[in-house]
């Protein structure tokens, strides 16, 4: 974008205020000009709800906290350890990858197929963008019982339109499906979003050599829409994993903050709140957390270096 | 099919084609808004009748009417509106001046303190929920509405956006003002803002959207049903007669209406606010 | 009402500081709404778990309540059975901002640190307004003391039943003189019972519901019947398991029969099956409102001694006090008063089909007339209960780890003799599991 100069300035400030004022004046008007003011509300805060709870998450991982936080004690690296061995945090976190894999190429296709219709079709395009985009607008908790409502069996639409008579929410083999669908239909809209406006940003000039070259609707999309999108789709990929194995809104509402039909959908979020919350072990929920918060970071810093590479690879 | 080549409006065979399409997609995705629409104008014998139908036998407001006479849910709304409007002025805020702080000014350390910042984009309530609640119940604020609001109050991503953006103006337009003895502030107030208004908006529709429907925090942030937002209440709360659910509908609207018109109104911005926030992490 | 404008006003005045000044004034503002009295007399916050025909009794009992007592405003609060009723009632605890008056299940109070998260009651004041000691079923009241100290003031009984259709069951001869369900004593006894029922059963509508698919009440129904089966989990102690996994491999296959010999069918609605014609469902009492309105001709037993001694699973309600730092005053008083009121008055509570704890209520003759109430009443004197530790209770760890696993026996995904094995490692996990609370508890 633009250049990164920035040599000149602190000098400029400094220069004229010194002309300006003198003596106190002078003086406190300089430390007000200094860059950290600017800066310091939002550390402040910054500090407060991200690095205080960082540093007590990984404090409180190595003892055996409770939720009253009086008397905790150290003990090591115990739940470190017994999370390692927890089967049921390894089944929540395979639930949370498992709806991370269903539900982010369903995102991704579905969110481009969307801004593609919406972008090629030439009339009243304000209400294509209206409807693929408001659900997004509503609260998860409102989506959760809407659903919820929606695959009851007996009451429900789903089964009454298609003609089923599945129970999606009470039975193992659909109730990770029913959430799923429930968050496509959610989610979309913000993906769409995305493509959409990607979509516009394309240069028509492309478009228009193509067509003089006498490439047909399908090449012009091979060739230049697919190439152009491959930046929007590599952050929509990113986000959607990021937020999806974040996963838990949704889920514990239609479940009722119960873990599903068998066990099948708890996620590691809800694990890590049932053990801080429902079991009153904060040491041992601050120590999952934390094996959380590696997993996300390794994500994203797996992104960065993708993208590094590939910028690499375009010099 | 013109690839959006900036011909004139036709009804071309692909474009009747294509309006049919997106006519029927259109159906699929509000058809669960449309169906708690119907709903929440049925009596609660009719809401769970078997076979289902559309459309009320008899329409009936008395799920809404119930909801605004029983139930805590005009607390909640308006709990709603002020933790996402004091949620959004200070996220506004706040990481403007960062933003700014960031993209113009020079102290020592910064650069240390922008990795910092941007390694923030990581944490979520969802990721560090049990160590954030401790943390703020050590502050006192459980349960009040300093506790909802500020920890939503830090996010790393807003400020990262408008450093990206402050960052593209340019030097020039400031420069002048210095010569003419202006402080930074000055300079920040009545020049920059202006100049930024669409990314302070984008910013600001975003944290909007987000804080109104956040669920996670305020639900670990509120056990007092008094105190607790949109969202949450009609999570956690129940109405003493069991599950209704012509009024959960109703009460689910209540909650996610209010952004629909918005958005029939503020189309544009709030189009471009996502993208922009969003793109931004590109 | 009318607080959370104050705080609210507070907080925007507040906000226009911060904005300046960039300093957060949050201590001072953000004390919250609960703390400031209100003005119309002493205030009572009152959380409850009541939905259903619970609700509708608790309604009606707080409104006699308010009538008698005008000075008192009493504000009660329904929040979701399960993890978000207990999960917000211990962080409200935990962070100071507890109600006056809570209620939890009996069985939880172990695992709800007494000394940490709830106050005592002060048995004086509980006095004055009626309650004794000597009029509670001993059992239930030991269960409420705990270090001497009354963390809990019982308030019900509701055990797991088995609900028959005496329309039905007349058809299929299994009505005795007494005009009730004979008397069934062994598996062989129920399975019999069900294949004569199901003759008279209308095509369509399943025989028995048992609630297959739902992880509370599968584990409920096999603490009945491995109960029954003179079962245990752990030693006096809790320092070793002796969960018999034989024992438990009978009564999973007996509960497995019912499906596989088509007698339920899982996930099916049981309580409209049952009203459309059912012969049998298994519920707790509080379902008793649920087939009175349609004005179903039906009895309701505990749960039949199939496997040896009667035992049913039962919870209790109670109430508590949650813990607030400077507990005392007016309105300590009034959630005293409030509490002792309801208990006094569980006429109007058994209607929701709970046995009362407050035993003088059983002989009242107004109690007595309430069928099928009085006909289960027994069921009090042999309750299956979960082990006393920490980690039990209605939603506790206990039952949301081992609750799954025995639907998985229901459902046929795993073998009977597996699910044992199963049930026995978590309940020896459970063991090795640090209580949070610290020690004492167990």
């Amino acid at each position: 974008m633009t250049t990164l100069d920035t040599t000149a300035v602190p000098g400029a400030v400094r220069s004229v205020a010194a002309v300006a004022e003198d003596g106190n004046r002078a003086r406190l008007g300089r430390m007000l000009q200094h860059g950290g003011w600017f800066v310091a509300p939002f550390l402040l805060l910054y500090a407060l709800f991200v690095l205080v709870p960082i540093l007590r998450g990984l404090w409180l991982s190595l003892t055996d906290a409770n939720i009253t936080g009086e008397g905790a004690s150290f003990v090591g690296l115990d739940n470190y350890r017994e999370a390692l061995g927890d089967p049921l945090m390894w089944e929540s976190l395979g639930h949370s990858a498992y709806f991370t894999l269903l539900v982010v190429p369903c995102i991704v296709v579905a969110a481009f197929l969307l801004a593609m219709l919406a972008h090629h079709i030439e009339h009243a395009k304000w209400l294509w963008r209206l409807c693929f985009f408001a659900p997004f607008l509503l609260p998860s908790a409102v989506v959760g019982n809407m659903w919820r409502w929606m695959f009851n069996p007996d009451t429900g639409l789903i089964d009454h339109i298609f003609g089923l008579e599945s129970a999606w929410l009470t039975q193992k083999s659909t109730a990770m499906t029913a959430v799923v669908i429930a968050t496509l239909w959610w989610t979309v809209g913000f993906s769409f979003l995305l493509y959409l406006a990607a979509l516009q940003n394309i240069p028509p000039h492309l478009y228009e050599a193509a067509a003089l070259d006498g490439a047909n609707a399908w090449h012009r999309m091979i060739r230049i829409t697919l190439p152009m999108l491959r930046n929007i789709t590599g952050l929509v990929v990113a986000l959607q994993i990021l937020a999806s194995l974040q996963v838990f809104d949704q889920v514990v509402v239609m479940y009722e903050f119960g873990p599903g039909p068998e066990q099948s959908t708890r996620t590691l979020v809800q694990y890590t709140l049932e053990q801080g919350f429902t079991s009153y072990r904060v040491g041992y929920a601050s120590a999952i957390s934390i094996l959380f918060f590696l997993i996300i970071a390794i994500v994203a810093l797996g992104r960065m270096w993708l993208l590094r590479k590939r910028e690499e690879g375009t010099r | 099919m013109s690839a959006g080549v900036g011909v004139r409006k036709s009804w071309s065979p692909s474009q009747i084609i294509l309006t049919v399409v997106g006519a029927a997609v259109s159906a699929v995705m509000t058809a669960p808004l449309v169906w708690t629409l119907f709903t929440s104008f049925k009596s609660e014998a009719e809401a769970v009748a078997v076979p289902v139908r559309w459309l009320p036998k008899d329409w009936t407001a008395q799920a809404w009417k119930n909801i605004f006479e029983t139930g805590n849910i005009t607390n909640w709304f308006v709990n709603s509106l002020v933790v996402s409007i004091c949620v959004t002025f200070v996220v506004v805020l706040v990481s403007a001046l960062a933003g700014y702080g960031f993209a113009r000014t020079e102290f020592r350390g910064k650069n240390a303190l922008l990795g910092l910042v941007m390694a923030g984009l990581m944490i979520s309530p969802a990721v560090l929920g049990v160590p954030l609640f401790t943390t703020v119940q050590s502050m006192g604020m459980i349960d009040t509405y300093w506790g909802m609001i500020l920890p939503q109050c830090a996010p790393a991503a807003m400020v990262y956006i408008l450093y990206k953006f402050f960052q593209g103006i340019p030097r020039e337009v400031e420069e002048a003002a210095f010569i003419d003895g202006a402080g930074r502030w000055r300079i920040f107030f009545t020049i920059v803002l202006p100049l930024s208004r669409p990314s302070l908006s984008a910013v600001g529709i975003f944290t909007f959207i987000a804080s109104w429907n956040n669920f996670l925090w305020p639900y670990m942030a509120t056990n007092n049903p008094d105190l607790m937002t949109m969202p949450n209440g009609i999570a956690t709360v129940m109405n003493s007669y069991g599950i209704q659910w012509a009024q959960l509908m109703a009460g689910g609207l209540m909650a996610g209406l209010p952004l629909i018109i918005v958005f029939v109104f503020f189309q544009r911005q709030i189009v471009a606010g996502v993208a922009h926030t969003g793109l931004a992490g590109q | 009402m009318g607080q959370p404008d104050l705080n609210r006003r507070q907080l925007l005045g507040g906000l226009g500081g911060l904005a300046v000044a960039g300093s957060l004034g949050f201590a001072a503002v953000g004390t919250g709404a609960d703390a400031l009295a209100s003005g119309a007399g002493t205030r009572v916050r009152y959380w409850n778990l009541f939905s259903g025909g619970d609700g509708a009794n608790m309604i009606a009992m707080l409104d006699a309540f308010r009538k008698a007592n005008p000075g008192i405003d009493v504000k009660d609060s329904t929040l979701r059975w399960g993890n978000p009723y207990y999960t917000k009632l211990a962080m409200a605890a935990a962070g100071d901002r507890a109600p006056e008056l809570g209620v939890t299940h009996l069985g939880r109070l172990a695992g709800f640190a007494p000394e940490r998260l709830l106050d005592p009651f002060d048995r004086e004041i509980l006095a004055r307004y009626g309650v004794r000691e000597e009029d509670f079923d001993p059992a239930l009241w030991k269960r409420s003391v705990i270090d001497g100290k009354l963390y809990a003031l019982p308030l019900d009984i509701h055990p797991q039943l088995n609900f028959y259709r005496k329309d039905v069951c007349e058809k299929a001869g299994l009505i005795g003189d007494d005009g009730n369900l004979v008397p069934l004593t062994s598996t062989d006894d129920w399975f019999d019972a069900l294949k004569a029922a199901k003759k008279a059963v209308r095509r369509g509508i399943q025989t028995v519901g048992v609630h297959a698919s739902d992880q509370n009440f599968a584990w409920w129904f096999f603490m009945s019947f491995y109960a029954q089966a003179g079962g245990t989990y752990y030693d006096s102690g809790l320092t070793d398991v002796t969960f018999d996994t034989d024992k438990a491999t009978e009564v999973l296959e007996f509960l497995r029969r019912h499906i596989t010999d088509g007698y339920n069918v899982p996930g099916a609605p049981d309580a409209e099956h049952f009203i459309n014609g059912g012969a049998f469902v298994w519920e707790g009492g509080w379902s008793v409102p649920v087939y009175s309105g349609p004005k179903l001709d039906y009895g309701a037993t505990p749960l039949p001694a199939l496997f040896g001694k009667p035992a049913t699973q039962a919870e209790s309600h109670a109430f508590v006090l949650p813990r607030q730092a400077e507990r005392g005053g007016a309105g300590n008083e009034a959630a005293h008063r409030l509490a002792a009121h309801i208990v006094l008055h569980a006429v109007d509570w058994a209607g929701g089909g709970h046995i009362p704890a407050h035993l003088p209520t059983l002989s009242d003759p107004a109690y007595q007339k309430l069928r099928p109430q009085s006909e289960y009443a027994s069921a009090m004197d042999h309750m299956a209960l979960e082990p006393e530790a920490w980690f039990s209770g209605s939603s506790g760890t206990l039952s949301q780890r081992i609750g799954p696993v025995v639907v998985a026996a229901n459902l046929g995904s795993v073998k009977p003799e597996a699910v044992a094995r199963r049930m026995r490692r978590v309940l020896e996990g459970l063991l090795e599991m640090r209580n949070p609370m610290g020690g004492g508890a167990a």
